[in-house]
Protein backbone atom coordinates (compact mmCIF):
# COMPACT_ATOMS: atom_id res chain seq x y z
CA UNK A 1 0.00 0.00 0.00
CA UNK A 2 1.34 3.23 -0.62
CA UNK A 3 0.41 6.86 0.80
CA UNK A 4 -0.60 8.93 -2.50
CA UNK A 5 1.71 11.97 -2.18
CA UNK A 6 4.40 9.58 -2.41
CA UNK A 7 3.72 8.77 -6.33
CA UNK A 8 5.01 12.47 -7.12
CA UNK A 9 7.62 12.61 -5.10
CA UNK A 10 8.97 8.79 -6.88
CA UNK A 11 8.34 10.82 -9.87
CA UNK A 12 10.38 13.63 -8.81
CA UNK A 13 12.93 11.61 -7.57
CA UNK A 14 12.96 9.83 -10.80
CA UNK A 15 13.37 13.08 -12.96
CA UNK A 16 16.16 14.06 -10.80
CA UNK A 17 17.50 10.94 -10.67
CA UNK A 18 17.77 10.83 -14.69
CA UNK A 19 19.29 14.44 -14.45
CA UNK A 20 22.16 13.74 -12.55
CA UNK A 21 23.05 9.93 -14.54
CA UNK A 22 22.68 12.13 -17.80
CA UNK A 23 25.26 14.19 -16.78
CA UNK A 24 27.43 11.83 -15.95
CA UNK A 25 27.28 9.40 -19.06
CA UNK A 26 28.17 10.97 -22.02
CA UNK A 27 29.60 7.76 -23.79
CA UNK A 28 26.22 5.56 -23.29
CA UNK A 29 23.03 6.23 -26.06
CA UNK A 30 20.97 8.68 -24.19
CA UNK A 31 18.04 6.95 -25.49
CA UNK A 32 18.11 4.76 -22.42
CA UNK A 33 17.08 7.13 -20.54
CA UNK A 34 13.75 7.41 -21.83
CA UNK A 35 13.48 3.76 -21.35
CA UNK A 36 14.00 4.41 -17.92
CA UNK A 37 11.31 7.16 -17.40
CA UNK A 38 8.68 4.66 -19.13
CA UNK A 39 9.51 2.56 -17.09
CA UNK A 40 9.79 4.25 -13.90
CA UNK A 41 6.33 6.84 -15.15
CA UNK A 42 4.93 2.57 -15.59
CA UNK A 43 5.82 1.37 -12.29
CA UNK A 44 4.51 4.79 -10.51
CA UNK A 45 1.32 3.74 -12.75
CA UNK A 46 0.59 0.36 -10.97
CA UNK A 47 1.47 1.94 -7.91
CA UNK A 48 -1.62 4.59 -8.74
CA UNK A 49 -3.75 1.16 -7.86
CA UNK A 50 -2.40 -0.12 -4.87
CA UNK A 51 -3.21 3.28 -3.12
CA UNK A 52 -3.47 3.18 0.79
CA UNK A 53 -6.97 5.16 1.83
CA UNK A 54 -6.38 8.63 2.73
CA UNK A 55 -6.19 8.71 6.28
CA UNK A 56 -9.53 10.22 7.53
CA UNK A 57 -8.15 13.67 10.05
CA UNK A 58 -9.24 16.99 10.43
CA UNK A 59 -9.21 18.22 6.68
CA UNK A 60 -8.95 21.80 8.01
CA UNK A 61 -5.20 22.81 8.47
CA UNK A 62 -1.87 20.75 7.64
CA UNK A 63 -1.04 19.26 4.82
CA UNK A 64 -4.29 17.87 4.01
CA UNK A 65 -5.63 21.27 3.64
CA UNK A 66 -3.56 21.80 0.08
CA UNK A 67 -3.70 18.00 -0.86
CA UNK A 68 -6.52 15.69 -1.75
CA UNK A 69 -6.88 11.99 -2.78
CA UNK A 70 -10.13 11.74 -3.95
CA UNK A 71 -11.11 9.89 -6.97
CA UNK A 72 -11.14 12.85 -9.57
CA UNK A 73 -7.33 13.48 -8.48
CA UNK A 74 -6.60 9.87 -8.94
CA UNK A 75 -7.82 9.77 -12.05
CA UNK A 76 -6.04 12.37 -13.28
CA UNK A 77 -2.75 11.54 -11.82
CA UNK A 78 -2.97 8.15 -13.56
CA UNK A 79 -4.10 10.04 -16.82
CA UNK A 80 -0.57 12.42 -16.74
CA UNK A 81 1.36 9.54 -15.96
CA UNK A 82 0.01 7.73 -19.18
CA UNK A 83 0.29 11.13 -21.02
CA UNK A 84 4.00 11.48 -19.97
CA UNK A 85 4.80 7.72 -20.94
CA UNK A 86 3.36 8.34 -24.49
CA UNK A 87 4.73 11.73 -24.88
CA UNK A 88 8.30 9.89 -24.19
CA UNK A 89 7.77 7.24 -26.69
CA UNK A 90 7.20 9.64 -29.00
CA UNK A 91 10.33 11.98 -27.76
CA UNK A 92 12.36 8.83 -28.81
CA UNK A 93 11.01 8.79 -32.09
CA UNK A 94 11.75 12.84 -32.24
CA UNK A 95 15.33 12.26 -31.01
CA UNK A 96 17.36 12.74 -34.39
CA UNK A 97 15.32 16.05 -35.41
CA UNK A 98 16.30 17.17 -31.59
CA UNK A 99 20.08 16.49 -32.05
CA UNK A 100 20.19 18.76 -35.40
CA UNK A 101 18.83 21.30 -33.28
CA UNK A 102 20.30 21.65 -30.31
CA UNK A 103 23.94 23.46 -30.07
CA UNK A 104 26.63 21.60 -27.65
CA UNK A 105 29.67 19.90 -27.90
CA UNK A 106 28.73 16.08 -27.86
CA UNK A 107 26.83 15.02 -30.27
CA UNK A 108 23.96 14.05 -28.10
CA UNK A 109 23.67 17.52 -26.01
CA UNK A 110 20.71 18.12 -25.02
CA UNK A 111 18.53 14.60 -25.38
CA UNK A 112 18.81 13.91 -21.59
CA UNK A 113 17.33 16.44 -20.43
CA UNK A 114 14.30 16.12 -23.52
CA UNK A 115 13.86 12.78 -21.57
CA UNK A 116 14.00 14.53 -18.00
CA UNK A 117 11.85 17.31 -18.20
CA UNK A 118 8.70 15.76 -19.02
CA UNK A 119 8.91 13.85 -15.99
CA UNK A 120 9.39 16.74 -13.86
CA UNK A 121 6.15 18.49 -15.65
CA UNK A 122 4.19 14.73 -14.88
CA UNK A 123 5.16 15.76 -11.18
CA UNK A 124 3.81 19.10 -11.81
CA UNK A 125 0.80 17.45 -13.53
CA UNK A 126 0.11 15.09 -11.02
CA UNK A 127 0.26 18.09 -7.82
CA UNK A 128 -2.24 19.99 -10.04
CA UNK A 129 -4.69 17.27 -10.07
CA UNK A 130 -4.57 16.71 -6.11
CA UNK A 131 -4.55 20.68 -5.51
CA UNK A 132 -7.62 22.06 -3.45
CA UNK A 133 -5.42 25.36 -2.00
CA UNK A 134 -4.97 28.28 -4.34
CA UNK A 135 -1.61 28.20 -3.10
CA UNK A 136 -1.11 24.88 -4.36
CA UNK A 137 -2.97 24.97 -7.47
CA UNK A 138 -0.80 28.47 -8.25
CA UNK A 139 2.70 26.53 -7.39
CA UNK A 140 1.85 23.43 -8.91
CA UNK A 141 0.67 25.24 -12.25
CA UNK A 142 3.78 27.33 -12.23
CA UNK A 143 6.18 23.96 -12.20
CA UNK A 144 4.55 22.50 -15.22
CA UNK A 145 4.05 26.20 -17.24
CA UNK A 146 7.62 27.03 -16.58
CA UNK A 147 9.22 23.09 -17.70
CA UNK A 148 7.30 23.87 -20.55
CA UNK A 149 8.87 27.42 -21.55
CA UNK A 150 11.75 25.30 -21.40
CA UNK A 151 10.42 22.31 -23.74
CA UNK A 152 8.53 24.31 -26.16
CA UNK A 153 11.99 26.39 -26.99
CA UNK A 154 14.46 23.47 -26.61
CA UNK A 155 14.86 22.90 -30.27
CA UNK A 156 16.81 25.98 -30.32
CA UNK A 157 18.88 26.06 -33.36
CA UNK A 158 15.30 26.74 -35.04
CA UNK A 159 14.10 30.06 -35.08
CA UNK A 160 10.90 29.34 -34.90
CA UNK A 161 10.89 27.37 -32.27
CA UNK A 162 12.44 29.95 -30.40
CA UNK A 163 9.68 32.42 -31.69
CA UNK A 164 7.33 29.90 -30.30
CA UNK A 165 9.08 30.03 -27.24
CA UNK A 166 9.20 33.60 -26.77
CA UNK A 167 5.18 33.78 -27.31
CA UNK A 168 4.71 31.12 -25.18
CA UNK A 169 6.77 32.77 -22.33
CA UNK A 170 5.24 36.68 -22.91
CA UNK A 171 1.46 35.09 -23.21
CA UNK A 172 2.02 32.25 -20.32
CA UNK A 173 3.76 34.98 -17.88
CA UNK A 174 0.90 36.88 -18.41
CA UNK A 175 -1.71 34.40 -17.67
CA UNK A 176 0.48 33.82 -14.42
CA UNK A 177 -0.23 37.34 -13.01
CA UNK A 178 -3.65 37.35 -13.60
CA UNK A 179 -3.83 34.48 -11.72
CA UNK A 180 -1.77 35.34 -8.98
CA UNK A 181 -3.82 39.01 -8.41
CA UNK A 182 -6.87 37.33 -9.25
CA UNK A 183 -6.14 34.69 -6.10
CA UNK A 184 -5.23 37.81 -3.71
CA UNK A 185 -8.77 39.20 -4.23
CA UNK A 186 -10.54 36.31 -3.68
CA UNK A 187 -8.22 36.69 -0.28
CA UNK A 188 -9.27 39.76 0.00
CA UNK A 189 -12.95 38.97 0.12
CA UNK A 190 -12.88 35.26 1.95
CA UNK A 191 -9.43 35.96 3.96
CA UNK A 192 -9.30 32.23 2.66
CA UNK A 193 -6.83 30.32 -0.24
CA UNK A 194 -8.52 26.51 0.77
CA UNK A 195 -11.25 25.86 -1.27
CA UNK A 196 -13.50 24.50 0.96
CA UNK A 197 -13.21 27.41 3.11
CA UNK A 198 -13.86 30.07 0.45
CA UNK A 199 -17.13 27.88 -0.60
CA UNK A 200 -18.15 28.14 3.08
CA UNK A 201 -17.17 31.68 3.19
CA UNK A 202 -18.89 32.86 0.01
CA UNK A 203 -22.40 31.06 1.45
CA UNK A 204 -21.90 34.25 4.10
CA UNK A 205 -24.30 36.77 2.84
CA UNK A 206 -22.21 39.91 4.31
CA UNK A 207 -19.22 39.71 1.74
CA UNK A 208 -18.29 41.87 -1.20
CA UNK A 209 -19.83 39.98 -3.93
CA UNK A 210 -18.30 42.49 -6.41
CA UNK A 211 -15.05 42.08 -5.67
CA UNK A 212 -14.94 38.34 -5.29
CA UNK A 213 -16.46 38.35 -8.91
CA UNK A 214 -13.17 40.45 -9.70
CA UNK A 215 -11.08 37.73 -8.47
CA UNK A 216 -12.95 35.17 -9.90
CA UNK A 217 -13.14 36.41 -13.52
CA UNK A 218 -9.08 37.20 -13.55
CA UNK A 219 -8.62 33.52 -12.18
CA UNK A 220 -10.77 32.44 -15.00
CA UNK A 221 -8.80 34.83 -17.50
CA UNK A 222 -5.32 32.87 -16.56
CA UNK A 223 -7.11 29.46 -16.33
CA UNK A 224 -8.66 29.95 -20.04
CA UNK A 225 -5.01 30.38 -21.17
CA UNK A 226 -4.25 27.40 -20.12
CA UNK A 227 -7.24 25.60 -21.49
CA UNK A 228 -6.57 27.56 -25.20
CA UNK A 229 -10.32 29.14 -24.86
CA UNK A 230 -11.54 32.07 -26.20
CA UNK A 231 -10.45 35.03 -26.39
CA UNK A 232 -6.98 33.59 -24.74
CA UNK A 233 -6.65 31.22 -27.64
CA UNK A 234 -3.78 33.88 -29.24
CA UNK A 235 -1.06 31.80 -28.33
CA UNK A 236 -2.51 28.56 -29.44
CA UNK A 237 -1.27 28.25 -33.51
CA UNK A 238 1.79 30.13 -33.28
CA UNK A 239 2.99 27.93 -30.15
CA UNK A 240 1.60 24.50 -31.36
CA UNK A 241 3.15 24.85 -34.60
CA UNK A 242 6.55 26.11 -33.41
CA UNK A 243 7.21 23.81 -30.65
CA UNK A 244 8.62 20.41 -31.14
CA UNK A 245 6.05 17.84 -32.28
CA UNK A 246 6.08 16.04 -28.88
CA UNK A 247 6.00 18.59 -26.60
CA UNK A 248 3.00 20.07 -28.63
CA UNK A 249 1.27 16.90 -28.05
CA UNK A 250 2.35 17.47 -24.51
CA UNK A 251 0.81 20.48 -24.34
CA UNK A 252 -2.25 20.21 -25.70
CA UNK A 253 -3.22 17.23 -23.97
CA UNK A 254 -1.01 17.51 -20.30
CA UNK A 255 -1.71 21.42 -20.19
CA UNK A 256 -5.17 21.45 -20.56
CA UNK A 257 -6.30 18.38 -19.11
CA UNK A 258 -4.23 20.59 -16.31
CA UNK A 259 -6.56 23.70 -16.91
CA UNK A 260 -9.43 21.57 -16.67
CA UNK A 261 -9.05 20.43 -13.56
CA UNK A 262 -8.53 23.50 -11.72
CA UNK A 263 -11.58 24.61 -13.66
CA UNK A 264 -13.50 21.77 -12.26
CA UNK A 265 -12.43 22.08 -8.73
CA UNK A 266 -12.66 26.43 -8.23
CA UNK A 267 -16.09 26.02 -9.95
CA UNK A 268 -17.62 24.78 -7.19
CA UNK A 269 -16.90 28.41 -4.79
CA UNK A 270 -17.14 30.60 -8.27
CA UNK A 271 -20.86 29.15 -8.86
CA UNK A 272 -21.78 30.26 -6.19
CA UNK A 273 -21.39 33.81 -7.77
CA UNK A 274 -24.15 35.41 -9.87
CA UNK A 275 -23.92 35.37 -13.27
CA UNK A 276 -21.11 32.42 -13.61
CA UNK A 277 -23.01 29.56 -15.66
CA UNK A 278 -23.99 32.62 -18.47
CA UNK A 279 -20.59 33.62 -18.68
CA UNK A 280 -19.02 30.25 -19.50
CA UNK A 281 -22.07 29.68 -21.81
CA UNK A 282 -20.55 32.62 -23.86
CA UNK A 283 -16.97 31.52 -23.97
CA UNK A 284 -18.12 27.50 -24.75
CA UNK A 285 -19.98 29.16 -27.47
CA UNK A 286 -16.97 31.76 -29.06
CA UNK A 287 -14.73 28.52 -28.75
CA UNK A 288 -16.20 26.10 -30.14
CA UNK A 289 -17.38 28.55 -33.20
CA UNK A 290 -13.63 30.01 -33.58
CA UNK A 291 -12.15 26.74 -33.12
CA UNK A 292 -13.73 25.59 -36.02
CA UNK A 293 -14.21 27.92 -38.47
CA UNK A 294 -10.35 28.67 -38.33
CA UNK A 295 -9.12 25.02 -38.62
CA UNK A 296 -10.94 25.56 -41.88
CA UNK A 297 -8.62 26.89 -44.49
CA UNK A 298 -5.62 25.08 -42.59
CA UNK A 299 -3.30 23.53 -44.90
CA UNK A 300 -1.00 22.81 -42.01
CA UNK A 301 -1.49 19.30 -40.07
CA UNK A 302 -0.01 20.90 -37.20
CA UNK A 303 -1.52 23.85 -37.09
CA UNK A 304 -4.81 21.92 -37.97
CA UNK A 305 -4.20 20.04 -34.65
CA UNK A 306 -4.30 23.24 -32.79
CA UNK A 307 -7.07 24.73 -34.33
CA UNK A 308 -8.68 21.27 -33.46
CA UNK A 309 -7.43 21.70 -29.70
CA UNK A 310 -9.20 25.05 -29.62
CA UNK A 311 -12.64 23.31 -30.59
CA UNK A 312 -12.49 20.54 -28.31
CA UNK A 313 -11.58 22.78 -25.54
CA UNK A 314 -15.30 23.98 -26.89
CA UNK A 315 -16.72 20.96 -26.77
CA UNK A 316 -15.40 20.30 -23.15
CA UNK A 317 -16.44 24.07 -22.09
CA UNK A 318 -20.10 22.93 -23.07
CA UNK A 319 -19.91 20.22 -20.56
CA UNK A 320 -18.44 22.30 -17.79
CA UNK A 321 -21.08 24.59 -18.49
CA UNK A 322 -23.39 21.94 -17.76
CA UNK A 323 -20.98 20.93 -14.35
CA UNK A 324 -21.37 17.86 -15.59
CA UNK A 325 -17.57 16.33 -14.36
CA UNK A 326 -17.70 12.71 -15.42
CA UNK A 327 -18.61 13.67 -18.62
CA UNK A 328 -15.82 16.39 -19.26
CA UNK A 329 -13.24 13.64 -17.81
CA UNK A 330 -14.57 11.36 -20.10
CA UNK A 331 -14.31 13.66 -23.11
CA UNK A 332 -10.55 14.35 -22.06
CA UNK A 333 -9.75 10.28 -22.14
CA UNK A 334 -11.20 10.31 -25.51
CA UNK A 335 -8.86 13.93 -26.60
CA UNK A 336 -5.96 12.09 -24.77
CA UNK A 337 -6.47 8.56 -26.88
CA UNK A 338 -7.02 10.62 -30.57
CA UNK A 339 -4.77 13.30 -30.31
CA UNK A 340 -1.79 11.53 -29.11
CA UNK A 341 -2.46 8.83 -31.85
CA UNK A 342 -2.58 11.79 -33.90
CA UNK A 343 0.65 13.07 -33.11
CA UNK A 344 2.61 10.04 -33.03
CA UNK A 345 1.81 9.44 -36.70
CA UNK A 346 2.54 13.04 -37.73
CA UNK A 347 6.02 12.71 -35.63
CA UNK A 348 7.05 9.68 -37.88
CA UNK A 349 5.53 11.02 -40.98
CA UNK A 350 6.78 14.80 -40.88
CA UNK A 351 10.68 13.30 -40.81
CA UNK A 352 10.29 12.07 -43.54
CA UNK A 353 7.81 13.83 -45.92
CA UNK A 354 6.82 17.27 -43.84
CA UNK A 355 4.30 18.40 -41.87
CA UNK A 356 2.06 19.67 -44.47
CA UNK A 357 -1.35 18.32 -45.31
CA UNK A 358 0.04 17.66 -49.01
CA UNK A 359 2.88 15.56 -47.62
CA UNK A 360 0.61 12.78 -46.14
CA UNK A 361 -0.77 12.44 -50.04
CA UNK A 362 -1.26 8.65 -51.15
CA UNK A 363 0.07 7.30 -47.40
CA UNK A 364 -2.00 4.48 -47.76
CA UNK A 365 0.13 3.34 -50.41
CA UNK A 366 3.33 3.63 -48.87
CA UNK A 367 2.74 2.79 -45.60
CA UNK A 368 -0.81 1.27 -44.48
CA UNK A 369 -0.26 0.96 -41.26
CA UNK A 370 0.53 4.78 -40.98
CA UNK A 371 -2.60 5.98 -42.90
CA UNK A 372 -4.75 3.74 -40.84
CA UNK A 373 -3.72 4.64 -37.67
CA UNK A 374 -3.95 8.74 -39.13
CA UNK A 375 -7.50 7.51 -40.54
CA UNK A 376 -8.39 6.34 -36.87
CA UNK A 377 -7.10 9.06 -35.05
CA UNK A 378 -9.05 11.94 -37.68
CA UNK A 379 -12.44 9.99 -37.86
CA UNK A 380 -12.25 9.72 -33.64
CA UNK A 381 -11.55 13.78 -33.82
CA UNK A 382 -14.20 14.14 -36.07
CA UNK A 383 -16.83 12.07 -33.90
CA UNK A 384 -17.63 8.86 -36.25
CA UNK A 385 -19.61 6.50 -34.18
CA UNK A 386 -17.56 3.51 -32.80
CA UNK A 387 -14.52 5.85 -32.32
CA UNK A 388 -14.17 6.85 -28.84
CA UNK A 389 -14.78 10.62 -29.96
CA UNK A 390 -18.46 9.86 -30.96
CA UNK A 391 -19.35 8.47 -27.15
CA UNK A 392 -17.13 11.90 -26.14
CA UNK A 393 -19.35 14.50 -27.64
CA UNK A 394 -22.42 11.95 -27.01
CA UNK A 395 -22.15 12.06 -23.81
CA UNK A 396 -21.34 15.98 -24.13
CA UNK A 397 -24.35 16.88 -25.96
CA UNK A 398 -26.57 14.58 -23.88
CA UNK A 399 -25.65 16.23 -20.43
CA UNK A 400 -26.11 19.64 -22.83
CA UNK A 401 -29.48 18.43 -23.51
CA UNK A 402 -30.37 17.70 -20.35
CA UNK A 403 -29.67 21.26 -18.79
CA UNK A 404 -31.56 22.30 -21.09
CA UNK A 405 -28.85 24.82 -22.93
CA UNK A 406 -30.18 23.99 -26.52
CA UNK A 407 -28.32 26.64 -28.15
CA UNK A 408 -25.21 24.68 -27.59
CA UNK A 409 -26.62 21.71 -28.53
CA UNK A 410 -27.31 23.65 -31.97
CA UNK A 411 -23.61 25.17 -32.59
CA UNK A 412 -22.19 22.26 -31.19
CA UNK A 413 -24.04 20.35 -34.40
CA UNK A 414 -23.10 22.64 -36.42
CA UNK A 415 -19.35 23.03 -35.69
CA UNK A 416 -19.08 19.24 -35.77
CA UNK A 417 -20.04 19.00 -39.09
CA UNK A 418 -17.41 21.91 -39.79
CA UNK A 419 -14.67 19.66 -38.12
CA UNK A 420 -15.91 16.57 -40.38
CA UNK A 421 -14.79 18.77 -43.42
CA UNK A 422 -11.20 19.54 -42.10
CA UNK A 423 -10.57 16.08 -40.67
CA UNK A 424 -11.48 14.17 -43.25
CA UNK A 425 -9.68 16.52 -46.08
CA UNK A 426 -6.20 14.70 -44.13
CA UNK A 427 -8.49 11.17 -45.07
CA UNK A 428 -8.86 12.14 -48.42
CA UNK A 429 -5.37 12.91 -48.96
CA UNK A 430 -3.48 9.84 -47.73
CA UNK A 431 -6.16 7.71 -49.48
CA UNK A 432 -7.27 9.40 -52.47
CA UNK A 433 -4.49 11.08 -53.99
CA UNK A 434 -1.98 9.90 -55.94
CA UNK A 435 1.86 9.65 -53.99
CA UNK A 436 4.91 11.76 -54.52
CA UNK A 437 7.29 9.34 -53.44
CA UNK A 438 6.47 5.95 -53.12
CA UNK A 439 9.26 4.32 -50.56
CA UNK A 440 7.72 3.30 -47.36
CA UNK A 441 7.77 5.21 -44.53
CA UNK A 442 10.56 3.29 -41.15
CA UNK A 443 8.09 2.91 -37.95
CA UNK A 444 10.16 1.75 -34.57
CA UNK A 445 9.00 -1.31 -33.30
CA UNK A 446 8.25 0.79 -30.12
CA UNK A 447 5.71 3.26 -32.07
CA UNK A 448 4.79 0.44 -33.92
CA UNK A 449 2.71 -1.56 -30.79
CA UNK A 450 1.85 2.02 -29.34
CA UNK A 451 0.26 3.06 -32.01
CA UNK A 452 -1.57 0.19 -32.53
CA UNK A 453 -2.51 0.06 -28.49
CA UNK A 454 -4.14 3.18 -29.07
CA UNK A 455 -5.89 2.03 -32.04
CA UNK A 456 -7.41 -0.22 -29.84
CA UNK A 457 -8.17 1.47 -27.53
CA UNK A 458 -10.07 4.16 -29.40
CA UNK A 459 -12.06 1.59 -30.87
CA UNK A 460 -12.66 -0.75 -27.91
CA UNK A 461 -13.85 2.15 -25.58
CA UNK A 462 -15.96 3.62 -28.96
CA UNK A 463 -17.75 0.51 -28.74
CA UNK A 464 -17.82 -0.11 -24.87
CA UNK A 465 -17.14 2.86 -23.00
CA UNK A 466 -18.42 0.51 -19.51
CA UNK A 467 -14.72 0.18 -17.99
CA UNK A 468 -14.08 4.82 -18.15
CA UNK A 469 -17.52 5.02 -17.42
CA UNK A 470 -17.27 2.90 -14.18
CA UNK A 471 -13.93 5.00 -12.90
CA UNK A 472 -15.33 7.59 -13.04
CA UNK A 473 -18.29 6.72 -10.89
CA UNK A 474 -16.61 7.12 -7.14
CA UNK A 475 -19.21 7.83 -4.64
CA UNK A 476 -17.56 11.25 -3.59
CA UNK A 477 -16.49 12.33 -6.45
CA UNK A 478 -20.20 12.58 -8.05
CA UNK A 479 -21.27 14.22 -4.54
CA UNK A 480 -18.79 17.11 -5.37
CA UNK A 481 -20.61 17.56 -8.99
CA UNK A 482 -23.81 17.16 -7.90
CA UNK A 483 -23.43 19.67 -4.92
CA UNK A 484 -21.93 22.28 -7.68
CA UNK A 485 -24.91 21.32 -9.77
CA UNK A 486 -27.36 22.31 -7.60
CA UNK A 487 -26.30 25.79 -7.01
CA UNK B 1 -3.27 57.34 8.44
CA UNK B 2 -3.06 55.10 5.72
CA UNK B 3 -6.11 52.46 4.89
CA UNK B 4 -6.56 49.27 2.76
CA UNK B 5 -8.18 51.17 0.18
CA UNK B 6 -4.77 53.47 -0.57
CA UNK B 7 -2.42 50.10 -0.85
CA UNK B 8 -5.19 48.75 -2.91
CA UNK B 9 -4.77 51.61 -5.30
CA UNK B 10 -1.51 51.91 -5.61
CA UNK B 11 -1.61 47.75 -6.30
CA UNK B 12 -4.21 48.39 -8.58
CA UNK B 13 -2.21 51.13 -10.35
CA UNK B 14 1.07 49.14 -10.70
CA UNK B 15 -1.10 46.10 -12.44
CA UNK B 16 -2.70 48.39 -14.77
CA UNK B 17 1.12 50.21 -15.51
CA UNK B 18 2.23 46.48 -16.27
CA UNK B 19 -0.28 45.58 -18.07
CA UNK B 20 -0.54 48.29 -20.56
CA UNK B 21 3.37 48.01 -20.72
CA UNK B 22 2.72 43.85 -22.01
CA UNK B 23 0.08 45.41 -24.62
CA UNK B 24 2.18 48.42 -25.83
CA UNK B 25 5.56 48.27 -25.27
CA UNK B 26 8.00 46.58 -28.33
CA UNK B 27 11.15 45.40 -26.22
CA UNK B 28 10.95 41.60 -25.34
CA UNK B 29 12.86 42.67 -22.18
CA UNK B 30 10.14 45.73 -21.40
CA UNK B 31 7.50 43.61 -21.48
CA UNK B 32 8.99 40.61 -19.11
CA UNK B 33 9.52 43.73 -16.62
CA UNK B 34 6.16 44.92 -16.97
CA UNK B 35 5.11 41.30 -16.02
CA UNK B 36 7.46 40.87 -13.13
CA UNK B 37 5.36 44.48 -11.84
CA UNK B 38 2.33 42.91 -12.30
CA UNK B 39 3.38 40.24 -9.95
CA UNK B 40 4.55 42.80 -7.70
CA UNK B 41 1.17 44.55 -7.43
CA UNK B 42 -0.29 41.28 -6.59
CA UNK B 43 2.56 40.87 -3.62
CA UNK B 44 1.65 44.61 -2.31
CA UNK B 45 -2.13 43.87 -2.38
CA UNK B 46 -1.59 40.55 -0.74
CA UNK B 47 0.55 42.09 2.35
CA UNK B 48 -1.84 44.82 2.39
CA UNK B 49 -4.98 42.29 2.61
CA UNK B 50 -2.97 40.08 5.43
CA UNK B 51 -1.77 43.46 7.47
CA UNK B 52 -5.55 44.17 7.63
CA UNK B 53 -7.32 41.09 8.01
CA UNK B 54 -6.69 41.09 11.81
CA UNK B 55 -7.72 37.62 13.95
CA UNK B 56 -7.10 38.29 17.48
CA UNK B 57 -4.46 40.65 17.86
CA UNK B 58 -2.65 39.19 14.60
CA UNK B 59 -2.33 39.47 10.96
CA UNK B 60 -3.43 36.34 8.81
CA UNK B 61 0.01 35.37 8.02
CA UNK B 62 -1.06 32.62 5.37
CA UNK B 63 -1.01 35.88 2.44
CA UNK B 64 2.56 36.95 3.53
CA UNK B 65 3.38 33.20 3.40
CA UNK B 66 2.25 33.37 -0.24
CA UNK B 67 3.97 36.73 -1.23
CA UNK B 68 7.43 34.39 -0.41
CA UNK B 69 6.25 31.31 -2.86
CA UNK B 70 5.48 34.25 -5.37
CA UNK B 71 8.70 35.52 -5.08
CA UNK B 72 10.46 31.99 -5.79
CA UNK B 73 8.13 31.15 -8.65
CA UNK B 74 8.62 34.58 -10.05
CA UNK B 75 12.68 34.44 -9.74
CA UNK B 76 12.88 30.59 -11.59
CA UNK B 77 10.49 32.14 -14.36
CA UNK B 78 12.83 35.30 -15.13
CA UNK B 79 16.02 33.03 -15.20
CA UNK B 80 14.19 30.64 -17.96
CA UNK B 81 12.60 33.73 -19.50
CA UNK B 82 15.66 35.64 -19.86
CA UNK B 83 17.53 32.45 -20.86
CA UNK B 84 14.81 31.95 -23.92
CA UNK B 85 15.29 35.61 -24.75
CA UNK B 86 19.00 35.57 -25.00
CA UNK B 87 19.11 32.31 -27.14
CA UNK B 88 16.47 34.37 -29.34
CA UNK B 89 19.03 37.64 -29.64
CA UNK B 90 21.91 35.03 -30.38
CA UNK B 91 19.87 33.76 -33.00
CA UNK B 92 18.25 36.71 -34.62
CA UNK B 93 20.25 39.97 -33.42
CA UNK B 94 16.81 40.98 -31.96
CA UNK B 95 14.85 41.28 -28.92
CA UNK B 96 11.67 43.22 -30.93
CA UNK B 97 8.74 41.91 -31.04
CA UNK B 98 7.81 43.05 -34.34
CA UNK B 99 10.70 41.28 -35.78
CA UNK B 100 9.52 37.84 -34.42
CA UNK B 101 6.36 37.41 -36.51
CA UNK B 102 7.35 34.68 -38.62
CA UNK B 103 4.64 31.86 -38.09
CA UNK B 104 1.94 32.79 -39.33
CA UNK B 105 -0.93 31.57 -41.33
Amino acid sequence: MIAPPNLEIAVLILGMLLLMFEAFMDKIDKRVFAFAGILGLTTVLIGTFYLAPVPQIDHASGFWSFYTADPLAIFFKRFALLTTILVLVMMIDYAPTVRGSVAGVTVQAGLGEFFALPILTCAGLMYIASAIDFVMIFVSIELVTISFYVLVSFTRRNPLTLEAGVKYLVLSALSTAFLVYGITWIFGVTGETNLDRITAALANSNIDQTAMLFGAVLVLVALGFKIAAVPFQIWVPDVYQGAPTPVTAFLSVGSKAAGFVVLLRVLRPFLMLPKMDRLLVVVALLTLLYGNLAALPQGNLKRLLAYSSIAHAGYLLIGVACFDGPAVTFYLVAYLLMTLLSFAVLIVVAQQAGERITDFDGLAKRSPFLAFAMLIGMISLAGVPFTIGFFGKFFIFYSALAHHQTVLVVVGAITVACGFYYYLKVVRAMYWRPAVKNDAIPVSGLSRVVMSALIVAIIWFGVYPEPILRALQPPSGQVAMKSAADH
Amino acid sequence: MITLGDYLIVSGLLFTIGFAGVMLRRNIIIIFMCLELMLNAANLSLVAFSRFRVDAGLPNYNAQVFVFFIITVAAAEVAVGLAIIVALFRARQTTHVEDIASLKF
